[in-house]
């Protein structure tokens, strides 16, 4: 290659127009990167949005708001339009009816398998955005746009196939923020009215909103104990917090939330301590005294104090209600464990284990705080925000698997601004000369700024050309390693699905076990189409939607006394569960069996929680105690106890298989799947145990002289 | 008002034009099955066979040990009734162990089952009403006797033939199918018969009791001294005719004594030691209607049909719905009583009430159903009542559990689905009084609004200029 061509290519990357074709070309390459790298393997998961959402397509939107699902929940159905969020079922409708409108036919199910990478396009594209609100370097923007593209993190909620809230709420989730640093820098009223209409969005679609409404809040906060209250944060703020508590009021599910909880005090309390230091701002202006100034900041501190104090009054007297059970658990993180048992039964509430931050960011992990001390050097009003956001969302992401997805995007912004600085210091082909030093130098003396020492700018410029290109090239190896790494988690960890297991044969071939379509496959064939079944919740929905059967119970878990009358029923004996199943007309009770194949997520390894949740409800009737051998043992062997012996749960999954108030109906392939069915009450009204003896033959024993008085007949 | 089906008029066709064939039949079928150990046997009963067949049963006679007896062919009942004589064989083979008599009850299959203090019964049936809960005594051979009702003409010195009244209902709300319109004076014979005692099993019910004075004893080792502890039962314990229903309807009749049904008793005329004039026995009906209990001609209710509808006039009233919502409501039912070739409107026992429950997981309403006159027919009489559904959104059932001695079981189950308020079915805010003050408030702030841009735009700029740009620069 000669030197001409080379001096062309170069000079292509000169011009403005050019360097801004070039951008675009890169970030829809990410975004097709960021699509691609989701497409390993595709099958649909969370079958209840799903279900939802060709709800919502056969039936037009108001019904769909109106909907009550009696199919599940037996008996008590579930008003499922005012209790989910509606914001991806209304999104992948939305784009559906898009689609059909351009006379493209594709089924729903197609739009709902694809929403997630679509929109994890959208979302490195967004990242992108935030990014460039934080720095001059566009190449920052580009690498968060790829880091967000592909990081485990993310990828991790947003696979094809996973339909779930996330797929679309972190896109919003960095949207929403990109706007409001924009408001924010700007000041703008259209900009913090576009925020708003993004967080309405945000809180259409995931619980997770509450992250935002207290995030700004606490921006907000923290700016003005900076003394950096200005017009600019009064303006967007207001406007997003008015408009965005009146968007998300129209959501029947978090209705009057916004002004009755405590997670979104707050952002009100932050509105009015606005408004009281715009007006003590505006009467300062107008009678500039020293005196007076002291006497206001008083008076507002007096203010703020009092708020304060009528909001635990509020809160205690019971008008606002207390921090709901999660948000304890994020503060305390063996609360659940001991007063919720529901929430800490969820394995994405626990808290992440230290290796999982490397799994799911690798190299984003060590620049990560680099890039947060590049935020100190500049600290600007978004670089504070950046700051903040890095803080709490370390904190709660080392709390909560889950929250991992909200920390995912400051990482990539903040790792994005530390290597492009890297970069962007290190890949310069000119040397500084010693006129440069002295100007720096001079620059340095001259300026007086007093603040933190972090902030003073340093020289700039590298002399030693060996130096740059062992650290160009010792960069460019990370950010491959890190490509590598991404692709390998993606492909590896995220990418199987939950209801297909696959194993490596001894010959290293793949096996497929396929146990739990089978056995729902079963279901929807061979049983009457109103037959309830009875599960843990974890299947709930994918009964009902790959069995299309009603439940008792799913992974909605909005009734925790329902669930406990599912747990009672599988930790007691036969003898009061047979009552309770037919209550609650059971027909059915499917069981997830690991022993013959040694799957370790079956029934028997969840079924202490069953107990728990059970024992929070009916403490004299089920004890988490009985269950564990006198040494403080959890075992289903030989030596297990008496109760977890005669346990109905046990007693499906092992003991001699053989029930007397239940019968076998069906068993998967590799026994993962058991499906037992209830029996009536005998026909002649024996109990079960002596109809089950009288059918093996057994002779009954005559009671020939019965001890004690006669018992007589009373008609 | 939608009531019937095509389907089930085509039915009811068919079961009128059936009817009109034989003269009177089953309901669930006419195939019987007697068994008796000797086929000769049968001429003792020929009135009560030969009563059978004119209501139009076929009789099939087999033996215990007959090779080809058997109560199921193919999974299928063979016979749709069964009545068991006396049989001098200890076990009754392998075609009738107690697992295929309660398979055969399980099937909807009938059994008259009959005892007599002559011949030991057989070990199957023992056990098969030992499932049931019938107790009988404990050497197979007990017999009833009364110092104070035996009928003086046959057994003045034994005492083992009892002559008592056609039976009362024991309950004042049961319908007494078995003594109604006999004559004052008539009187049962029960001749050499067992007594079986019952559990507390609410399937079980006595037909005929034994009078206060009754007792069981073993003859052969019990005829001279009776000791307490030994007695197996005595008076009302004792029961001589029992029934048993079980939850699909099917029947078991316990016929303390064969003899009973025999032509001699039949024609005999019975005394009371009281010195009541011999009487001609009340046997012959009593045994028509036993056995027309026993095979589903006595006792049979029918639901034709069950509508639930919106009981409002502004609704559509459509029928049957499958979800409802918070809102006023009807709930019919119609029921049909058969008594031996007919059926007819069926009339509750005084005493007793129809119940409607409107339950999830436990009811929200228990209400009694009324007799309603203007749907009424002959054939069939129509109870109904309206409420208001409960304020609780969920999956209800409507349910109707009548189950009394002596008729056939009715727990009929329709599940519909209550539905919450839908997001425009709530009153209009305007509507509501208590939100004018709100209402007001809203329209005083958009109209103060208004005004005041209106005069923000429209009022002339300050003439302090410095001060008004300094604070716009700071935006």
């Amino acid at each position: 290659m000669s030197a001409e061509t080379l001096q062309v290519l170069a000079d292509v990357g000169k011009g403005k127009s050019t360097r801004g074709v070039l951008r675009v070309i890169i970030l829809a390459l990410i975004a097709g990167a960021s699509i691609a790298s989701r497409l390993f393997s595709v099958i649909l998961d969370p079958w209840f949005n799903f279900r939802a959402t060709k709800y919502l397509v056969a039936n037009g939107f108001y019904n769909f708001w109106d909907w009550f699902d009696d199919r599940t929940w037996h008996p008590l159905g579930r008003v499922t339009g005012g209790t989910l969020y509606p914001g991806l079922m209304v999104t992948s409708g939305a784009i559906w009816h898009a689609l059909r409108a351009l006379t493209i036919p594709v089924d729903i199910r197609n739009v709902c398998v694809l929403l997630a990478p679509a929109f994890s396009g959208l979302t490195a594209i967004a990242a992108y955005l935030l990014t460039n609100e934080m720095t001059t370097y566009n190449s920052a923007g580009l690498l968060a746009a790829l880091f967000m593209g592909i990081a485990p993190g993310y990828i991790s909620r947003s696979v094809a196939g996973s339909y779930d809230n996330e797929a679309i709420a972190i896109f919003l989730l960095v949207f929403t923020f990109y706007l409001w640093i924009k408001a924010l820098k700007q000041g703008s009223m259209l900009w913090g009215a576009l925020c708003a209409l993004f967080y309405g969005y945000m809180v259409a679609s995931w619980g997770g909103y509450a992250f935002i409404t207290c995030l700004l809040p606490l921006h907000a906060f923290v700016l003005i104990l900076m003394g950096r209250y200005s017009t600019r944060l009064y303006v967007s703020y207001t406007t997003w917090y008015a408009l965005g508590t009146l968007a998300s009021m129209q959501i029947p599910f978090v209705g009057f939330l916004p002004v009755k909880t405590s997670e979104h005090m707050p952002a009100l309390g932050i509105f009015g301590f606005l408004q009281l230091l715009a007006f003590l701002d505006y009467v300062r202006s107008a009678i500039p005294s020293r005196q007076f100034q002291t006497f206001l900041w008083l008076f507002a501190g007096g203010i703020f104090v009092l708020s304060l104090a009528a909001l635990v009054i509020a809160t205690s007297a019971g008008v606002i209600a207390p921090w709901s059970g999660r948000f304890y658990s994020l503060w305390d993180t063996g609360y659940a464990k001991i007063h919720i048992p529901i929430i800490a039964s969820v394995s994405e509430h626990q808290p992440t284990a230290w290796p999982a931050f490397f799994f799911d960011l690798n190299l984003l992990i060590f620049v990560f705080p680099v890039g947060v001390y590049l935020c100190f050097q500049e600290l600007a009003d978004e670089h504070v925000f950046i700051i903040v956001y890095a803080v709490f969302g370390s904190y709660f992401a080392g709390v909560m698997v889950r929250l991992m997805l909200t920390l995912t995007p400051v990482v990539c912004v903040a790792g994005a601004i530390a290597i492009s600085t890297i970069l962007n210091n290190y890949l310069v082909a000119k040397t500084p000369t010693e006129e440069d030093q002295q100007a720096a130098e001079a620059a340095e003396k001259k300026g007086t700024k007093s603040g933190l020492k972090s902030a003073t700018k340093p020289v700039v410029g590298i002399y030693s050309l060996w130096s740059k290109s062992l650290m160009v090239a010792s960069m460019a190896v990370y950010l491959l390693i890190f490509v590598m790494h991404c692709t390998w988690v993606t492909s590896n960890a995220y990418s199987s699905p939950s209801v297909v297991l696959a194993s490596r044969m001894p010959d290293g071939s793949q096996h497929i076990i396929d146990d739990y379509r089978e056995a729902y496959q079963w279901l929807r064939q061979n049983t009457k189409e109103d037959a309830k079944i009875m599960s843990w919740w974890d299947y709930g929905y994918q009964i009902g939607g790959m069995a299309d059967r009603p439940t008792l119970v799913d992974n909605n878990t909005w009734n925790n006394t329902h669930i406990a009358t599912v747990g009672k029923a599988m930790s007691s004996r036969e003898e009061v569960s047979y009552p309770i199943m037919r209550q609650h007309e059971v027909d059915y009770v499917l069981v997830v069996f690991g022993g013959l194949l040694g799957y370790s997520g079956d029934d028997i390894n969840k079924f202490l929680w069953m107990v728990r949740i059970a024992e929070g409800i009916w403490p004299d009737e089920v004890s988490e105690r009985a269950f564990f051998t006198p040494r403080g043992e959890y075992r289903v062997d030989g030596e297990a106890t008496e109760t977890m012996k005669n346990s109905l749960m046990y007693k499906m999954s092992y003991y001699n298989f053989n029930n007397l108030t239940l019968e076998e109906a069906f068993t998967s392939e590799n026994w993962i799947i058991r499906i037992y069915k209830v029996k009536d009450l005998d026909n002649v009204g024996r109990d079960h145990i002596s109809a089950a003896a009288f059918e093996k033959g057994l002779k009954k024993k005559k009671a020939t002289k019965k001890r004690g008085p006669r018992v007589l007949r009373v008609d | 008002m939608l009531r019937s089906s095509p389907l089930l008029s085509l039915f009811a066709f068919l079961l009128c034009w059936g009817a009109a064939l034989v003269s009177a039949v089953s309901t669930t079928g006419n195939r019987l099955l007697a068994i008796l150990d000797d086929v000769g046997e049968k001429e003792n009963y020929s009135k009560f066979l030969g009563d059978l067949e004119s209501r139009g049963f076929q009789i099939t006679y087999e033996t215990p040990k007959s090779e080809s007896l058997a109560l199921f062919h193919l999974g299928e009942r063979a016979y749709d009734h069964v009545i068991f004589f006396p049989t001098k064989t200890k076990g009754l083979g392998p075609n009738l162990t107690p697992q295929i008599l309660v398979n055969f009850l399980n099937a909807k299959g009938n059994i008259l089952q009959t005892l007599s203090s002559s011949t030991t019964t057989p070990n199957s049936l023992v056990s098969l009403l030992a499932e049931l809960d019938i107790t009988l005594p404990t050497e197979r051979t007990g017999l009833v006797v009364d110092h104070f009702s035996y009928d003086t003409l046959s057994a003045p010195e034994t005492h083992d033939v009892l002559a008592l009244p056609p039976p009362v209902p024991v309950r004042n709300d049961i319908s007494p199918l078995f003594s109604a319109g006999a004559p004052k004076d008539a009187l049962l014979a029960f001749p050499h018969g067992v007594g079986a005692v019952l559990g507390p099993r609410e399937q079980l019910t006595p037909i005929l009791r034994a009078p206060n004075t009754a007792y069981s004893y073993n003859p052969k080792e019990q005829s001279e001294v009776l000791d307490a502890s030994d007695l197996f039962a005595a008076g009302q314990q004792l029961s001589l005719v029992t029934a048993f229903q079980a939850i699909n309807s099917a029947r078991l009749v316990l016929l303390g004594s064969a003899e009973m049904l025999q032509d001699k008793w039949f024609l005999a005329e019975v005394a009371t030691p009281n010195g009541g004039k011999p009487v001609k026995t009340f046997n012959r009906e009593f045994a028509k209607r036993v056995s027309a209990w026993a095979f589903q001609e006595l006792g049979v209710l029918r639901v034709n049909w069950i509508e639930h509808h919106l009981n409002e006039v502004t609704a559509v009233n459509e029928s049957n719905p499958h979800i409802y919502r918070v809102k006023n409501d009807t709930y019919t039912i119609s029921l049909s009583e058969y008594a031996y070739d007919k059926w007819s409107a069926f009339s509750l026992p005084a005493n007793d009430v129809l119940q409607l429950e409107f339950s999830m997981l436990s009811p929200f309403h228990r209400l009694p159903l009324s007799l309603d006159k203007s749907q009424s027919t002959p054939e069939a009489s129509v109870y109904t009542v309206s409420f208001k559904l409960p304020d609780q959104h969920g999956i209800f059932n409507f349910k109707v559990d009548y189950k009394r001695p002596f008729f056939t079981n009715i727990e009929e189950k329709t599940t519909v689905s209550v539905r919450h308020m839908a997001h425009d079915e709530w009153p209009r805010s305007f509507v509501i009084s208590g939100a004018w003050p709100w209402i007001a408030g809203l329209g005083a702030t958009v109209t103060g609004w208004v005004v005041f841009v209106a005069l923000w735009m429209y009022s002339a700029p300050p003439t302090d200029k410095k001060n008004k740009v300094g604070s716009k620069k700071t935006n």
